[in-house]
């Protein structure tokens, strides 16, 4: 009995020995990819190239781990010391790396290199494009049906018509009523009274509505030069409107990005992953073809240091034009009034591609600035409006209510026309 | 009598069938104006193109053509703007600058109450889309590795090598940019850079537990409230 207890206790210790090695192990693997990301990530991908090269196979590149480890620790010394590899290196990628001596053990960089073994191996994602294909086919048109529908129903109502016309005939010649013969319809009175009033309907509707949209361009939404998506962009990836669009905040213009501000994550994200996109009349868009356009436009060649002043600007089309009479400030609205873009621009951040929301018509702006309320509070630009600030406090401005825009001049024509 | 309700009802229903099929497909045309004379500003407005053959953005035509190249006149400072950075950016491979900028003192004095909040609001428009919001260089577009940015961006509050930057060379990065990050020069003022620098260099300290530097940020309780 003891002898077996004994047994079972040595089994004991040599399994939990070898459970807390395996474990061991993993937490080593763990920490390949937890130094990788905390020091090398943010100039080496794995599957990559960035700021330096892509580091996927990079064990067969070197002559063995003791070069990489040196090189690792100081770059700078392996050039100097005149190794091929690393001078051609060093030529290639101009940047020089990072010296890691006393920051990476030689531990701790075989750590990284295992890391990069087991990621190497793996294929790079492809897994967005098969989530993606769902979308575009689920919202189908109805119009279709409708017309049928309407064209099947109008077919029968004639059809009872004659029906029973002829009906009435038959019975009127039974009855020894005199027969009158059969009125072609179209020299029926009441008939082409009821056409007379439809086609004056329609070319009324037409004339009214086609002169009260001169000069406003709701739904306007044309074809851009790289089809940008602001779904993708703003949407997907939360990339807040005023990073591209700064000078909403400060001048009257919101301002469209250069092409730097593009640059800006665009050196380093190269490929579309996302879901699958289409225009509006449900043609397919590459965006990486996409991405390669943005590239000739800012004179980008990939694995190469970019020069910005080889940058051309893009020609964007523009969609929402104000007449040349009306004034308008984006500063004034984005930043005093704290109006979201979304009030005026719809839901952009679901637009793939941009189209005008608003009317932009006269009655749409006044109708906001009088049903509006200007946010009074802890704003510095309104604190000259003392009138206003004394009659919210003593209650002779119901604070419920509120201050509109038109109370306080934003109905004056000269607020906008000058 | 029934039939003509009942063709009345039928010519109505076509004809509007028609009107609403009419207004359906993508505009892709933006329609007509009344009077485009007035419509469309005589002045240049921003992004209007110019008339090349009297206008040209090529100094060395300047005497034929009218030469405008929206820029400012070289050295021009904007009021209430901070004086240009003295170092010029470093030649692809060389760190001399870089290493220099090491030196400068940040020319702004400390946040009040009221820049801070400004400060936190420009921080997370302009480079919590990739360093995060807290800080911790885990943006949704990073979103540890699994967003479409590749490049990890710095963890500003626990990566050694940011929490012992000086607060020069941390300006030479915004405002030339440094690996894969670009230039943030034409989104944030260079007062606002600074600044911004005064508001990272604050929040490392009391993410570190050290005492906020009154050179910094003057009013403590407003950056509690940023975190």
């Amino acid at each position: 009995m003891i002898q077996i207890r004994k047994v079972t206790e040595k089994v004991g210790l040599i399994v939990s020995f070898i459970i807390l090695m395996s474990f061991a192990q993993n937490v080593k693997a763990q920490d390949g990819k937890a130094l990788f990301t905390a020091n090398c990530a943010s100039c080496h991908s794995v599957h990559k190239d960035m700021t330096g090269p892509a580091l996927e196979g990079v064990e067969s590149r070197w002559p063995d781990r003791a070069h990489i480890i040196a090189w690792v620790h100081n770059s700078s010394k392996v050039i100097a010391s005149g190794d091929k590899y690393a001078t051609d290196l060093f030529a290639k990628w101009k940047t020089p790396m990072t010296h890691f001596e006393g920051v990476l053990s030689d531990k701790d960089v075989d750590a990284i290199l295992d890391y990069v073994k087991v990621e190497g191996a793996k294929k790079p994602e492809a897994g967005a494009a098969a989530s993606a294909t769902q979308g575009a086919g689920a919202q189908s048109d109805n119009t279709l049906l409708y017309v049928v529908l309407t064209c099947v129903l109008a077919i029968v109502a004639i059809i009872l018509l004659q029906v029973n016309s002829s009906l009435k005939r038959l019975s009127n010649k039974k009855e020894g009523h005199p027969v009158i013969g059969p009125i072609p319809f179209y020299r029926n009175k009441k008939f082409i009274a009821v056409v007379a009033i439809l086609i004056f309907i329609y070319i009324g509707y037409w004339l009214a509505s086609g002169a009260i949209g001169l000069g406003h361009s709701q739904n306007y939404e044309p074809k851009q030069p790289i089809f940008y998506s602001h779904k993708v962009h703003a949407g997907i990836n939360q990339i807040n409107c005023l990073y591209c669009h700064t000078n909403a905040q400060y001048s009257r213009h919101a301002t469209i990005p250069s092409v730097n501000v593009c640059m800006n994550c665009h050196m380093a994200i190269t490929e579309y992953t996302g879901p699958k996109l289409f225009t509006a009349e449900g043609e397919e868009v590459d965006g990486s073809a996409e991405i390669q356009k943005l590239y000739k436009y800012a004179g980008y060649v990939q694995g190469q240091p970019w020069d910005a002043s080889k940058a051309k600007p893009i020609e964007w089309v523009r969609i929402h034009e104000l007449p040349d009479h009306v004034y308008f400030n984006h500063s004034q609205h984005v930043m005093v009034g704290k109006v979201q873009c979304q009030t005026c621009h719809g839901d952009i951040t679901k637009m793939d591609e941009v189209k005008q929301f608003a009317p932009l018509s006269m009655g749409w702006c006044i109708n906001c600035h009088r049903t509006t309320d200007v946010q009074f509070k802890d704003n510095g630009f309104y604190s000259i409006y003392q009138k206003y600030h004394e009659g919210l406090k003593n209650g002779t401005i119901d604070s419920a209510k509120g201050i509109t825009v038109e109370m306080i001049g934003g109905t004056e024509c000269q607020k906008c026309h000058y | 009598m029934r039939m003509k309700k009942l063709s009345v009802i039928a010519l109505i229903f076509i004809s509007g069938a028609t009107l609403v099929s009419c207004g359906s497909g993508v505009r892709r045309d933006p329609g007509h104006v009344y009077m485009p004379d007035m419509f469309y500003s005589r002045a240049y407005e921003t992004y209007a193109q110019r008339d090349s053959t009297q206008f040209t953005e090529n100094e060395a035509e300047a005497g034929r053509k009218i030469f405008y190249n929206n820029q400012p006149v070289a050295g021009t400072i904007a009021a209430g703007e901070d004086l240009p950075f003295p170092l010029a950016k470093d030649a692809t491979g060389d760190t001399t600058n870089y290493v220099a900028s090491k030196a400068l003192a940040n020319p702004e004095g400390p946040l009040t109450a009221d820049q801070t909040t400004e400060i936190h609001r420009l921080y997370l428009i302009n480079c919590g889309i990739c360093h995060g919001a807290k800080m911790d260089g885990n943006g949704p577009l990073y979103n540890d590795g699994n967003g479409p940015f590749a490049a990890a961006p710095k963890n500003l509050l626990g990566d050694a090598v940011v929490l012992k930057m000086p607060e020069g060379q941390m300006f030479y990065s915004i405002e030339y940019g440094k690996g894969m990050m670009g230039s943030y020069a034409s989104q944030l003022s260079r007062k606002q850079r600074w600044q911004l620098v005064h508001y990272i260099k604050a929040r490392q300290h009391q993410a570190e537990g050290i005492p906020v530097d009154p050179a910094d940020v003057a009013d403590s309780t407003a950056l509690a409230a940023t975190n």
